[in-house]
């Protein structure tokens, strides 16, 4: 009897296993034959709505950095008006400096804020790309006409990613070129040649050298940024003798002049790398910094206080101008000159529209409420100097049409709302005086270059999904190898570089380059940078 | 005779353990300490000093001006203070009573799911979906972003501290001790706030100390989930006064930012000064604990 | 042959026992057998109902179409998922193939349990509870089944799969043999006295109450967002968002076939080897130091000192490190040239790392660690050491029979509980400690630090990370599950779990 149970129990699992082997079978080839008969997608024809006002809607604005002490007093000021106008408030957020660009990431995820602040160190490409921002190209013509025609076709060009606009950028031009800065009263003193090429640098640094033995020259340290362009920050100096494209060449060792952007060669594999970095060795080995500057902790305030008598790495007019201040807070009689790389190269561009931008967050429930309010921000000009500037009279005055500050707990720019300047109304600092006159010789030559005021590679999006893993691993090489070797830390240069070409190749550089270059082409294309 | 030749070759034993133990505590102390002086004395010392010739263990060109800048805006501070107090006992008290509890029920052998409960606690110490989901869980899910609660609430167990709790439990209220009361007809309740809660004096006061260390230590939570200075931890204005010079530093090479008046050297170790000290004065409070042996054999015998 | 022996020894064993539970064995292995055959990749769970709309709205390439099947079961709805693109079921069915793989294990150790024969103290309800755990799994399987067409209609808008005919038979058996099994579980129970999470429930309320709040804790806390593991199968985008970027299977996991996973694994394995061991040692010994002393002041601020490098930050430690191994102007180079030695160069020669990095780890935990085995000290009767001074016992011998072995259990699930997290490194020592100096790297790279250091390069890189935690999470229960049972065969007092 039980022996039957047991026999029937196992025919069934057998015919059960048997249909279903049947039923995995069948391949649905029928499908492949119809695939060709697409349909498209209804093209959503948007009309222009009429705009309803009656809801009220709280947005958050989320941007970089720490509050001022004063924003309550401001945000109600601001949300008073925007009640209003617009029956909408703003609550500002802030993303504080701990660990900023991973909470700005989680803020996109989240979707906790409507506006956000872009920026593209904050990879505002990449970003736009894997649709984190909403397009913008139908606001901007129904609700947003205003601020469309203050910005410019050109500039939000800057602004689009796969053909739609996700940004809306400032409005006021200016020059973050990179260059040095260097102690000029040191050079009177010692009466040495300006550092306006290698040689030059080499002989200026040589000569404080000789004159005073326990100063120190530089304080450089590891690439912190983000970029897979150079490792190490004496590299810099670099961009004084070649025409690039970008600061420090293009990434994954290809460069690219700027006259002729869609013509890359390698850097890496040239006998120009090579050089450059015997000579970066020599400058290591003349001491002009620390043989443990690999990991140094950066001191920020070294240039200020006599540590170093010049900084090649990430500077720019505006560090030059703050630096000049604070030499004369300083009251030795110090004095601070700077030279744009781009001055000697010829290379010279303003900063790229997505370097500060707003733009709305992918789940926004009122992007049209949201586009009113950034329009207003931009556009209105009491607005636009309230948001900046705090409340007049009491955070701050006018006094010939120059900023003054009234109040700490305001500051100029408190909100760091370095995405809404209109150069239109903004308010111009004492110091920006000074800083109009780098932006104005810039401009000069700029204006001589074949692409007169653009900044190509910053416009330019890379994205490396399909050479994720490669495009790591090069940067680790990089790290390892290539930082040393900048810092001029090797024995020998010839080996350490055959090392290095070696390790980065195993790393699946050409797998990058490739990738790299087909969009990078594909992009000097449609945009005309030939 | 015998019994004081005995006594004095104890003696001799205790003497050379008590010259080792002062000679190497006394190291290890010095070592210890020494870099905190260091941090003192770097706080009294003028920035461009420290920048030039280092740091030294005696300040010098003292000066109070750290402090001056960090109290400049003093309420942002006492908020900051306030803040951490209230996380640290409101997270330790809950705390504590959760861990006890929890650490009770699975120390009983009578409880027939105890390791699995075990289990289940210490799984999340091993696997856990990384940092996103948790915050999504917080901010979105629960819609507790800018609000205390997510500040305290994660930090108040961790299976650490649980099974730390259940060795000290096993370890000082041995079976016998709660069968027979249990014969002499006491419940659960009973057993656990009237014998297991009062032996349990080391333990409390160690699980209860790690708890309101971590809440003292606490930057993290208070940078995720905060939207304004209102509910920032004195360790998180620390910690955002380190990095916003690293990061402004980093990012003005692309914008017009102003870099003046970032912190300086010694301002951070002032920082660090006001951030820990309370701790270091409170701590004694709960070191009699470790200290004075609590006698168990009263509950044993 | 060996079946057809298999199957008569059955039978016999059968007839040797009268009574129904040996029915109910054979019962519960046949039906575990059919249902395993039944999750094999060749049933049919789940039919494609409009394979047309779903080509059109996921614009398929041909080459992909070709590879596409009509019929899928559990095991490869995943291959279906990552083929299609359609991203917005990957959740939903990762979660059942878990369920799958879970229940197709239970039947599996069930399985060898009833053709060994396994019978404890507690009788058959160690097997049967096993076997019961495979056919609920199976049972919440096909309700998953049955849910997830409609699941994909609502977000996909169109009929995207129909139920097979699997999860029907699936559920259907499942249902019958496990409430065969209860009625066979409960005679077994009366036989042998034991009882039910029922009974369990009302015999201990007090205790499962007591629990209720940890587990509402872990619950929000810890298994909840525990969902994130799947963040490391797929390519996030914002556009499709965390729980609809489509899945891509193992590509994550790329990076550590470029990386150099043995070495990574190694570093940290080393590392956290000596930190355990030698940290834990110190702290025994200085804590037996200070239990030592009689001096009252002394004991408590030697105790205090020791506490204190615990409140340095990593952030100032890093500036105080580079200010003593600096090349040129730091405190050991320093003393070095003024006692007429040559300098060091600290930075670039990674051979000094693995020990600077140790001595500061051990700096900085030990007075932390060793609160732990000062209060089991405390804790120690004191009546103990009275009667062993009467006995004529030294300091020494008191130490070595009083104090040690008391310290054992408390070392042991200290050591245990560390084994868990052996694949995960201390980043910030690291991290602040070496910062970006590739010099060093070879000596000082641990998982964290080498996973921090390529992810900071793209923002979009959560499936990087969670595929790195993953990968240490698994190896840490690995170690813990093994150990544990190790330890728990000696001594189950000092079992973890």
């Amino acid at each position: 009897m039980k022996r039957k149970i047991l026999s029937i129990l196992l025919a069934t699992c057998l015919t059960a296993g048997l249909v279903g082997c049947g039923g995995g079978n069948s391949v649905s080839v029928s499908v492949t034959e119809e695939v060709s008969a697409s349909t498209e997608t209804p093209a959503s024809t948007e009309e222009a709505k009429e705009l309803d006002l009656s809801e009220r809607v709280d947005l958050v604005f989320y941007v970089m950095g720490e509050a001022p002490q004063d924003e309550e007093l401001v945000e109600d000021e601001i949300n008073k008006i925007l009640l209003d106008k617009f029956n909408a408030t703003v609550d500002m957020q802030f993303s504080t400096w701990t660990e900023f660009q991973q909470k700005y990431t989680q803020e996109i995820t989240s979707q906790g804020a409507d506006l956000i602040y872009i920026a593209n160190w904050l990879s505002f490409g990449q970003l736009a790309q894997s649709g984190a921002f909403v397009a913008l190209d139908d606001l901007l013509n129904t609700v947003g006409t205003e601020v469309r025609d203050l910005v410019g076709e050109n500039a939000l060009n800057m602004c689009s990613v796969n053909g739609s606009v996700y940004a809306v950028p400032n409005t006021w031009a200016e020059y973050t070129s990179n260059g040095i800065k260097y102690r000029e009263d040191l050079r009177a003193k010692y009466d040495l040649p300006v550092p306006n090429s290698l040689e030059n640098m080499e002989a200026y640094f040589d000569g404080i050298m000789a004159n005073d033995p326990s100063q120190g020259i530089l304080t450089v340290t590891t690439e912190e940024s983000t970029g897979l362009q150079t490792a190490f920050d004496a590299a810099w100096v670099l961009n004084i003798k070649y025409p690039w494209v970008a600061t420090n060449g293009l990434p994954y060792g290809l460069a690219a002049n700027y006259d002729t952007p869609s013509d890359v060669y390698d850097y890496w594999f040239s006998d120009d790398f090579v050089e450059d970095m015997k000579m970066l060795k020599r400058w290591a080995d003349k001491g002009y910094w620390s043989r443990s500057a690999l990991s140094d902790t950066n001191k920020s305030d070294a240039y200020k206080t006599g540590l170093c008598v010049a900084e090649v790495a990430g500077q720019n007019p505006n560090k030059q101008i703050t630096a000049i201040q604070e030499l004369e807070e300083g009251g030795e009689g110090w004095e601070s000159e700077y030279i744009a790389y781009g001055e000697v190269t010829k290379a010279i561009y303003p900063g790229h529209a997505t370097q500060n931008g707003t733009a709305i967050v992918n789940g926004c429930k009122n992007p049209e409420r949201a586009m009113l309010v950034l329009q207003a921000f931009l556009c209105d000009e009491e607005l636009n100097h309230l948001i900046s500037y705090g409340i007049k009279g009491t955070h701050y005055d006018v006094v010939d049409g120059i900023y003054e500050n009234l109040s700490d707990t305001f500051p100029y720019e408190g909100f760091n709302t370095w995405n809404l300047r209109n150069g239109d109304t903004k308010l111009p600092q004492k110091t920006d005086v000074k800083l109009q006159e780098y932006f104005d010789k810039y401009d000069a030559i700029a204006k001589t270059t074949k692409f007169p005021n653009v900044n190509i590679y910053d416009g330019f999006a890379e994205n490396y999904e399909d050479y994720t893993a490669e495009r790591q691993a090069v940067s680790n090489v990089m790290r390892t190898y290539l930082a040393p070797l900048q810092a001029g830390l090797v024995d020998d240069v010839d080996a350490a570089v055959e090392e290095f070409r070696t390790k980065v190749k195993d790393a699946g550089l050409d797998t990058c380059r490739e990738g790299f270059e087909k969009q990078w082409a594909a992009y000097c294309d449609a945009y005309g940078y030939k | 005779m015998d019994n004081t030749k005995k006594k004095v070759k104890i003696g001799a034993a205790g003497h050379a353990m008590n010259a080792i133990a002062f000679i190497l505590l006394t190291l290890g102390s010095v070592i210890c300490v020494l870099p905190f002086i260091i941090i003192v004395s770097g706080s009294f010392t003028d920035n461009t000093t420290i920048l030039r010739e280092g740091y030294s263990l005696l300040p010098r060109n003292i000066t109070l001006s750290a402090y001056r800048t960090i109290f400049k805006a003093p309420q942002d501070i006492f908020q900051a203070y306030k803040m951490t107090f209230i996380y640290t006992i409101l997270g330790t008290g809950i705390g504590l009573m959760v861990i006890t509890m929890t650490s009770y029920v699975i120390s009983r052998n009578e409880f027939k799911y105890r390791n699995q409960v075990s289990f289940l606690i210490y799984f999340t110490s091993i696997f856990g979906g990384g940092m996103l989901p948790w915050y999504l869980m917080y901010a979105n899910v629960l819609g507790m972003k800018g609000k205390m609660f997510p500040i305290w609430f994660p930090a108040l167990m961790s299976p650490f501290l649980v099974i730390l709790m259940r060795t000290f439990i096993k370890g000082s209220v041995p079976d016998a001790i709660t069968e027979s009361a249990k014969i002499d007809g006491a419940g659960h309740v009973t057993i656990f706030s009237r014998i297991v809660l009062p032996v349990l004096g080391p333990g409390l006061a160690t699980v209860g100390l790690f708890l309101a260390l971590g809440y003292w230590n606490d930057w993290y939570r208070a940078s995720m989930f905060s939207v304004n200075s209102k509910t920032w931890t004195l360790q998180f204005y620390l910690y955002d006064l380190l990095n916003a010079s690293t990061a402004i530093k980093q990012m003005s090479q692309n914008s017009s930012i102003s870099t003046k008046d970032l912190p300086t050297e010694s301002v951070k170790m002032a920082m660090a000064v006001v951030a820990t000290g309370p701790v270091l004065l409170f701590y004694p409070f709960v070191q009699k604990y470790f200290v004075s042996g609590i006698t168990v054999g009263a509950v044993k015998g | 042959m060996k079946s057809n022996g298999f199957i008569n020894n059955l039978a016999t064993k059968m007839d040797k026992d009268a009574g129904s539970r040996k029915t109910g064995l054979v019962v519960s292995l046949i039906a575990s057998v059919i249902l395993f055959i039944l999750n094999l990749p060749f049933a049919s769970w789940l039919v494609l109902a409009d394979p047309q709309s779903m080509v059109n709205s996921q614009q398929l390439k041909d080459e992909v179409i070709a590879t596409l099947h009509m019929h899928y079961s559990i095991l490869n709805i995943m291959d279906f998922v990552q083929r299609s693109k359609i991203g917005i079921i990957g959740l939903f069915s990762a979660c059942l193939f878990a369920l799958c793989v879970a229940a197709d294990i239970f039947f599996i150790i069930s399985a060898v349990k009833i053709i060994r024969n396994r019978i404890t103290d507690k009788g058959l309800l160690g097997l049967i509870g096993t076997a019961k755990v495979g056919f609920i799994l199976e049972l919440l399987l096909t309700i998953g089944t049955m849910i997830l067409p409609v699941f994909a209609k609502h977000n996909v808008h169109y009929d995207l799969f129909r139920p097979g005919y699997a999860p029907v038979v699936a559920g259907i058996i499942a249902v019958i043999t496990y409430f065969l099994l209860k009625v066979f579980e409960a005679k077994e129970r009366e036989k042998y006295r034991e009882h039910g999470i029922l009974k369990e429930f009302k015999k201990n309320w007090v205790l499962f109450l007591m629990l209720v709040p940890a587990f509402v804790y872990l619950i929000i806390n810890n298994y909840l967002p525990m969902v994130g593991v799947y963040f490391a199968f797929t390519n996030f985008n914002f556009r499709d968002g965390l729980y609809a970027s489509p899945y891509v299977g193992f590509k994550n996991f790329e990076f550590f076939l470029k990386a150099d996973l043995w070495h990574l694994t190694k570093n940290t394995l080393l590392y956290n080897i000596v930190f355990i061991g030698l940290g834990n040692i110190l702290q025994i010994f200085f804590a037996i130091l200070i239990s030592q002393v009689t001096v009252k002041w002394f004991k408590k601020s030697s105790q205090t000192l020791m506490f204190m490098p615990y409140f340095v930050s990593y952030v100032i430690l890093k500036v105080l490190v580079y200010n003593l191994f600096e090349y040129n102007s730091g405190l050991i180079n320093g003393l070095l040239t003024g006692t007429g030695g040559g300098k060091i160069d600290f930075y670039n020669t990674p051979s000094y790392w693995p020990y600077i990095i140790t001595f500061f780890y051990m700096w900085k935990g030990i007075g932390y660690g060793m609160v732990v085995y000062l209060a089991t000290i405390t804790g120690i009767d004191t009546e103990l050491y009275e009667a062993a001074k009467v006995d004529g016992a030294n300091v020494f011998q008191q130490i070595r029979y009083i104090t040690l072995p008391h310290i054992k259990p408390t070392f042991i699930i200290l050591l245990l509980y560390a084994l868990g997290s052996i694949m995960k490194g201390q980043f910030e020592l690291f991290y602040q400690m070496v910062g970006n100096n590739g010099v060093l790297f070879g000596v000082t790279d641990i998982l964290d630090t080498y996973v921090y250091r390529i992810t900071t390069t793209q923002p979009l890189s959560i499936g990087t990370g969670t595929a790195a935690g993953l990968y240490q999470s698994l190896f840490g229960l690995a170690i813990v599950v093994i150990t544990n049972e190790v330890v728990k065969r000696k001594n189950p007092d000092f079992a973890l779990f």
